[in-house]
Order: C-alpha cells, then structure tokens, then sequence
C-alpha cells in the first residue's frame, strides 16, 4: 500500500472495523511512512481524550428500578387507542387505576371503592346529571331501551353493541327507579342517535364492550360454584356503581361530542368496569375466592 | 468424533443462528437497552429528569411497536435512533435548567442511589466540562461520538444516524479531533 491513509481508515483501523486483510496492509503501511504513523498517533490521543472525558457521563448511576416501575405504571395506565392524548388520559387512567386497585381480593375494599366513586363522580358529572332530563340515561341498558324504542327512523348504529354485551337486563343499581314512559321527542332522539354515533365512532370501545362481553360470560359461566352471598353483594353493587359512571361518562361524552376529554373518562370508566370484571372473572376461575 | 457428538454441535449452532434473528421480549430488552438509552438521552438533554421521561417514551414506544421493531440485531440501533429523537424534541420543547438537574440530584442523594454530594463534586464537574465541549460539535459527528462510547459498531452506527457505513470512521475522527480540540480550550484534562 503506497497511498497515505485518510483520517476515516485510520480511525477505523483504530477502531478495528476493517477486515484482517485490510489492516494488515495498513499495519504495514503504517511501519513505512512516518506522515501517516503521525496521523495515527494524533488520532489515538484524541481517542484517549474523548473517552476518558465522556467516561463520567457514561459510567454514572442509571436509576434502573425507578425507569423499570415508571415505564410499567406507564403500560398499566396507557391507553392503546389513543396514544396522542397520552398525558391527560395517563392521569385518567391513574385514577382509575388506583380505583381499580380497591377492587382487588378484599371484599371490604368494595365498600371504599364504591364511596370514592361516588363522590369522584357526583363532583365531576354533577353537571351533567343536573341538566340532563333523560333519567333513562343512567345505564347503559337503558340508554339502550330507549334509543330502541325512539320514534326517529335512523340506524341504531351503537345498539349492536349493547345487545351483544347485555342481551337482558342486568340487575339496576341499587335505589334506582328505571323510568318506563320518558320518551324523547323526535328531534331529540334523532340528536341523540347521531351524537351515539359520533361516540361509537371512538376507536377501541368496541373492543372494551368485547372484553366485558367475555370477562361476564366467563363469571358467568361459573355460576355452578355459587358466589359467597356477601361478596355477591358487594359484586353486584360495584357493578352497578360501575355501570353508573360509566352511563354518566357517556351522557356526558354525548353533551360534550368535541371534548376530548369527556370521551377519555368514557374509556377510562370501561377500563374500571373491566378491571372489576377481571378480578372477580380470576378469582371465579382460579378459584381465589374465599 | 461421534455422531452424537456432532449432532449435539449441530444443534447448538442452529440454536446460535435462531437466537440472533429472533425478537426480545419487551422485558429483555429493557434489560439489556434500558441504560443505553438512558445514558444517550442524559447525554443529549443534559439533565438527569428529562432523561427518565425520554427513557420512558421510547420504551413506550417499543412497547406499542413491539411486533413491528427489529430483531434483536438491530434493536439497540432502533431504540437509541428513537432516543435520539426523542431527545432533541424535548431538548426543543425545554428551556435547559442546571438548577433543576441540580434538585434533581438532591433529591435522588436521600434515595441513596447516587453517591453523596461531596464525592460526587469532581465527577460532576468533570461531566459539565465535556457536556460543554460536546455541545460545540456538530451534528452527525456528536452522535457519532455518543453512540462509539457506547461501544456500537460502525454498522449499527450508520443505521441509527442514517449516513453510510463507510463514512461513519471519518465521521468519528473528525468527532474526536475537534474534542480533543474544544475540551482541552475549555480546560478539560
């Protein structure tokens, strides 16, 4: 090899990125023009200095335990269908979380859940109820019945969904009334079809109805080993609590078509639903329960 | 040697081969990326909280992406290009504050996983000074410096960069000289 070598072999060979070939014609270049054996020196001592200044950097403490619990609270809590909003709804999903949480093997801690429930979602959709006049909004199941029997022609576009997940009645919360004879006027029961569609138009709900539709068939599908009458209880009234913010999220996701967040607190209070039904769906399956 | 033997070499070999295409799993590759891509983000946003939120969005993001990122050779180049992006957007979207990175070390000294702050002084010092001179490199060349500490190779270089393999070694030396050069002006050793 006659020609002197460029700063980019040289690097490389000090790097000992060429192949055995390569650097051996190089090693013998190297021992025969002092120009580019120079060259090479300048280089490895630019080397040393760039390691030995950027070594602090990079043998510095990682908080490995801390990243790991971060980016799982972060998969816990993180919504797969809507990734842009992933701030407001992480916190959302905190919440709910948390909420969740109290769901989870003490039966006691069904009485917790369901007082901060309650006063969670008085505060935020006292609104809504407050103006809302359809009282047979409450529950998805009537929310149901009376798009089913209003008089507007248009598609019941949402109802598939419902009929799939609760195919009759589920038992109504407790100290709640379903109302027989409120029915929309035209108008606004062809507004409420329309903003249901636009709701129904949220990616991902269908799969949470899904999830739901199958966590009850397999709690029910268990119904041989009978609930311990307690916990049943505690159950049923959890699921109706549930199944209450879940009606009020939803109106209030229907006032509020444009608001993304009212739509975020629709997810997040299926995702609660969901995780109620998980927990008692494992315990019916393993059979954890006491 | 008996064929038992070489059929036990066999598929050792076959086993060596399928381990190299295949994908981690998402814990595994925490595992083996997590400090990468935390040191690379800390390199490049300066400040050690910042760093967690990069590290967190980009394992977020394999999370999400998992069934479509790349196996396992060409994860780290993957996962440290997306640190990279990550980092700048956020570097971009902050003002830099030392004073909160200095909070942050206090308060990760009661957590007692950084050493305390007196023994830290001289380290510290020593990571401003050559977060200082890095800062007057120039892009691509002060990735290249980043991702070469790391140990990447040329190959896995020019895949997170994006530039060609063959021009990754001028690249690095052109990287280094000028280190060399801006470190020792600022004072560095």
């Amino acid at each position: 090899m006659r020609e002197c070598l460029d700063d980019g072999t040289l690097q490389s060979y000090c790097d000992g990125e060429l192949s055995g070939a390569h650097a051996d014609g190089i090693t013998t270049h190297l021992t025969q023009c002092s120009s580019c054996s120079a060259q090479l020196d300048e280089l490895m001592s630019a080397n040393d200095i760039v390691f030995a200044a950027l070594s602090p950097e990079f043998q510095a403490v990682v908080p490995t335990e801390r990243l790991r619990q971060r980016i799982d609270d972060a998969i816990a809590v993180g919504p797969v269908f809507n990734t842009a909003k992933s701030s407001t709804l992480a916190r959302a999903g905190g919440w709910f979380a948390a909420l969740g949480g109290l769901f989870t093997l003490r039966p006691q801690a069904f009485g917790y859940a369901s007082l901060v429930a309650v006063l969670a979602f008085a505060s935020v959709f006292g609104l809504a109820y407050w103006k809302s006049t359809s009282t047979q909004e409450l529950t998805p199941v009537a929310l149901v019945d009376s798009e089913a029997k209003a008089p507007a022609p248009a598609p019941r576009a949402v109802n598939p969904d419902y009929t799939e997940v609760n195919p009759k009645p589920t038992p109504v919360p407790l100290g709640y009334n379903p109302p027989k004879s409120a029915r929309p006027s035209s108008n606004s029961a062809s507004s409420v079809n329309k903003t249901v569609a636009r709701v129904k138009l949220l990616p991902g709900e269908r799969s949470y109805l899904k999830t739901i539709a199958a966590l009850d068939s397999t709690i029910k599908s268990s119904s041989d080993r009978p609930m311990r009458p307690e916990l049943q209880a505690e159950y049923e009234r959890n699921l109706a609590l549930v199944d209450r913010a879940l009606a009020a999220a939803r109106s209030a996701a229907k006032s509020n078509p444009d608001d993304p967040d009212a739509a975020e607190f629709v997810f997040a209070a299926y995702q609660t639903k969901v995780d109620l039904l998980n927990t008692v769906a494992d315990a019916r399956v393993y059979n954890r329960q006491p | 040697m008996s064929g038992q033997a070489r059929a036990l070499i066999d598929s050792m070999q076959d086993n060596i081969a399928t381990a190299a295409t295949t994908s981690l799993s998402f814990d595994e590759a925490f595992t083996l990326h997590h400090r990468a891509v935390f040191r690379t983000a800390r390199a490049v946003v300066r400040d050690a909280a910042l760093a967690e939120d990069v590290t967190q969005e980009v394992f977020l993001r394999l999370y999400r992406n998992l069934e479509s990122t790349p196996g396992e050779e060409w994860l780290r180049p993957w996962l440290l290009r997306v640190t990279l992006n990550v980092a700048r957007n956020t570097l971009r979207g902050q003002s830099r504050s030392y004073a909160r990175d200095n909070e942050y070390h206090k308060e990760n000294y009661a957590d007692g996983w950084l050493p305390a702050p007196e023994e830290d002084y001289e380290r510290r010092m020593a990571i401003e000074e050559a977060r200082r001179a890095l800062e007057k490199i120039k892009e691509p060349m002060r990735s290249c410096l980043l991702l070469k500490q790391q140990g990447l190779s040329y190959r896995e270089i020019a895949t997170t960069l994006s530039v060609k393999e063959t021009n990754v070694g001028s690249l690095v030396a052109r990287g280094r000289k000028e280190f060399a050069r801006v470190y020792g002006k600022i004072g560095g050793k």
